[in-house]
């Protein structure tokens, strides 16, 4: 587009760089040509977010967030709002849809090794956003005082009392009261809906700006800019749009099935998204039988049942987080994926993604001698498959990675 | 091959891992099962009729109101306050705040009577059915009675005049034995031995039969399953049409995906 054209638009373009900025991120973007479906998730965490930051506002025109108002304001968007049970449900169908999407995300990134350089910082601005979704979830499961919200959020908070010294300053900080109150629930309030969000907007935006500065992976692990045209534009390379837009509508669609068959005839997902005990208003002098995470937490709930002592638990925890972020310099393999690393590899994250499911399952059941046993050995499962990763993947035999995609 | 022999060892350990959690009804054991009708509008309407001439003197239903009722379960108005509607103060509009207070009835009963409103939805409709037909005769209990699903709860069994009596009774039941079969004798007889526990209902001691007992408290407990979530019969019925619009959307962009795909391959 030249400068001298005439008209609106080019009176905008001149001053806000939309030609520019479409062409960089869409028209023109670069992606590999030769993508699977692991490669869709990440359009699809996107159209989860905007699903959620939309219901959520229009929850917040109903919702209350007060002591005594808050269980039965859900209520009431429920029966008395129009559709307000379509917003709900969406809400929390979204919640549990965020963070599916977002493990088969992490798990290609696993899988393909798409943290691998150049691309380390696009693994741990992703890091960083998961982080921020595990506290935003928590944060927005005590909004609706249920049984489990209140409970759930005691035993979390209690947690941070285990730290030694500032614990118990801490865990008052945190509650803004002496015990789960109504000024709990506001502060909860506007960090779920104000803080987090801001920051998660924030941390997609670098995910999303440091990915198009280093370009996309694929399943083949080939680095695509080695061979390029006069302009500089990898040739095994299709523009973004609308090549892969398409992709992501077909994505959409089928996401878009599962999504509606859990929202409209299995909104609780059969109590592990939706806790049955949080049909009932917080109670604090009743404590339920078995208080469970959602099904999202429960791998790293597992882990912290699985240590006995309770500052123990919260750092196996934490550490089963922060390892993550430090898989880029872990991983020493010549290939980046698992098609062309070696044997080693292979069984380390077939097992790994086993104990991995059977962890996610031990934390939403009650204890037993057994399962404390089992948690124990996913844990140690868990740690070992990164913390031998830089042993098993220098030592492997890799294949060779073709030149061209 | 390490999965396989994974899976072998975890399916090993099923059965112990399986067994921990208790029975979902308690001593009754598993809960029947309780299909839900929310388009019979027959059935929810004597339902309703049930819940608000037994059920509503104590136990409020706080979140829901009285005009949704009419509405959903298609009562005209005038026929529903004239029947239905207790008191000249109430509005339709008004929310089903019951009619005692928590701070009396707990005096009298030890526990203020719950808000019924969500109840199918907490412990599930199954288990609504099953208790309310699992009271059972125990003259050690304040009431008279006691419960097989909620063992000492605190609720008389209101129903016991269309009920009649229900007592535990004791009934020779076949040993299994090890091998999972029945146990039989040298004669080939089976081998039975004396159980109790079982519910059994004095025929001719209540207004209705065994049957149509359980017909009312289908219709009851079909009535508060509505009551726990209003809007699911509607959620149920646009559903498939949700679906049916993602699957034309993912056929047609699927074909336009198709179409530009073949421009680089």
């Amino acid at each position: 587009m030249t400068q001298e054209s005439s008209g609106f638009f080019n009176w905008i373009n001149n001053r806000l760089p939309i030609v520019n900025t479409f062409e960089r991120h869409l028209s023109k973007h670069p992606v590999p040509k030769k993508v699977n479906f692991w490669y869709m998730f990440g359009a699809l965490a996107s159209v989860v977010l905007i699903i959620q930051i939309i219901s959520g506002i229009w929850l917040m025109f109903g919702y209350e967030n007060t002591e005594e108002g808050a269980f039965s304001s859900i209520e009431f968007i429920m029966r008395d709002i129009e559709y307000g049970w379509i917003i709900r449900y969406m809400h929390t169908t979204g919640a549990s849809m965020f963070f599916a999407v977002v493990y088969l995300h992490m798990f290609r990134g696993l899988l393909y090794g798409s943290y691998q350089k150049p691309r380390e910082l696009v693994w741990i601005f992703g890091m960083a956003i998961y982080l921020a979704m595990m506290a935003e979830g928590f944060l927005g499961y005590v909004l609706p005082y249920g049984q489990m919200s209140y409970w759930g959020a005691q035993v979390i908070i209690s947690l941070f009392g285990a730290i030694p010294y500032i614990g118990e300053s801490l865990e008052i900080w945190i509650r803004g009261d002496y015990y789960i109150s109504g000024a709990t629930i506001s502060r909860f309030f506007a960090l779920h809906v104000v803080a987090l969000p801001l920051i998660l907007i924030a941390l997609v935006f670098m995910h999303l700006i440091a990915l198009h500065e280093v370009g996309a992976g694929n399943p083949e692990g080939v680095d695509i800019e080695k061979h390029v045209d006069e302009d500089g534009v990898p040739l095994d390379s299709v523009p973004f749009f609308p090549y892969k837009v398409l992709n992501a509508l077909v994505a959409i669609g089928i996401f878009g099935i599962v999504f509606s068959v859990i929202m409209f005839f299995f909104p609780e997902g059969g109590g592990y998204m939706i806790e049955l005990a949080n049909f009932e208003e917080a109670n604090p002098l009743i404590t339920p039988e078995h208080i469970a995470p959602v099904w999202y937490y429960s791998p790293y709930y597992a882990m912290l049942r699985a240590v006995p002592d309770k500052l123990g638990g919260l750092i196996v925890m934490a550490a089963a987080i922060a390892i993550l972020f430090v898989v880029p310099w872990l991983d020493r393999s010549k290939a980046a994926s698992i098609r062309y690393k070696g044997i080693l590899s292979k069984i380390a994250m077939t097992i790994f993604v086993i104990s991995w499911l059977m962890l996610a399952w031990l934390g939403t059941v009650p204890v037993t001698a057994l399962r404390t046993n089992l948690s124990i050995i996913g844990t140690v499962i868990y740690f070992a498959f990164f913390l031998l990763m830089p042993i098993y993947t220098s030592i492997e035999k890799t294949k060779p990675v073709p030149e061209r995609l | 091959m390490r999965k396989l022999l994974l899976l072998v060892f975890l399916f090993i350990c099923s059965q112990e891992i399986f067994a921990a959690g208790g029975a979902a009804c308690g001593d009754y054991g598993e809960c029947d099962t309780f299909k839900p009708e929310l388009n019979n509008m027959e059935s929810l309407q004597l339902g309703a009729l049930t819940f608000i001439n037994h059920c509503y003197g104590c136990h409020s239903l706080k979140y829901s109101r009285w005009g949704r009722i009419a509405e959903d379960l298609e009562i005209p108005e005038n026929i529903f306050t004239d029947n239905l509607v207790f008191g000249a103060s109430v509005k339709l509009g008004d929310r089903m705040t019951g009619s005692m207070k928590p701070a009396v009835s707990e005096t009298w009963f030890g526990i203020a009577p719950p808000d019924l409103t969500l109840v199918t939805r907490l412990h599930g409709s199954d288990w609504v059915y099953t208790y309310l037909r699992t009271f059972y005769e125990d003259s050690s209990k304040p009431y008279g009675v006691n419960n097989m699903v909620y063992p000492g709860a605190a609720m008389p069994n209101v129903l016991a005049s269309m009920q009649g009596q229900q007592i535990l009774s004791c009934k020779d039941v076949p040993i299994i034995a090890s091998n999972g079969g029945v146990r039989r004798d040298e004669l080939g007889n089976d081998v039975t031995e004396e159980k109790c526990g079982y519910l059994k209902t004095i025929e001719g001691s209540g207004a209705l039969s065994v049957k149509e007992f359980d017909e009312v408290i289908f219709n009851l407990v079909n009535f508060m399953t509505y009551i726990g979530e209003p809007s699911r019969a509607n959620r149920e019925r646009m559903g498939w049409y949700v679906i049916l619009f993602f699957i034309v959307f993912t056929a047609l962009s699927y074909l336009l995906f198709r179409e530009y795909q073949k421009d680089y391959h």
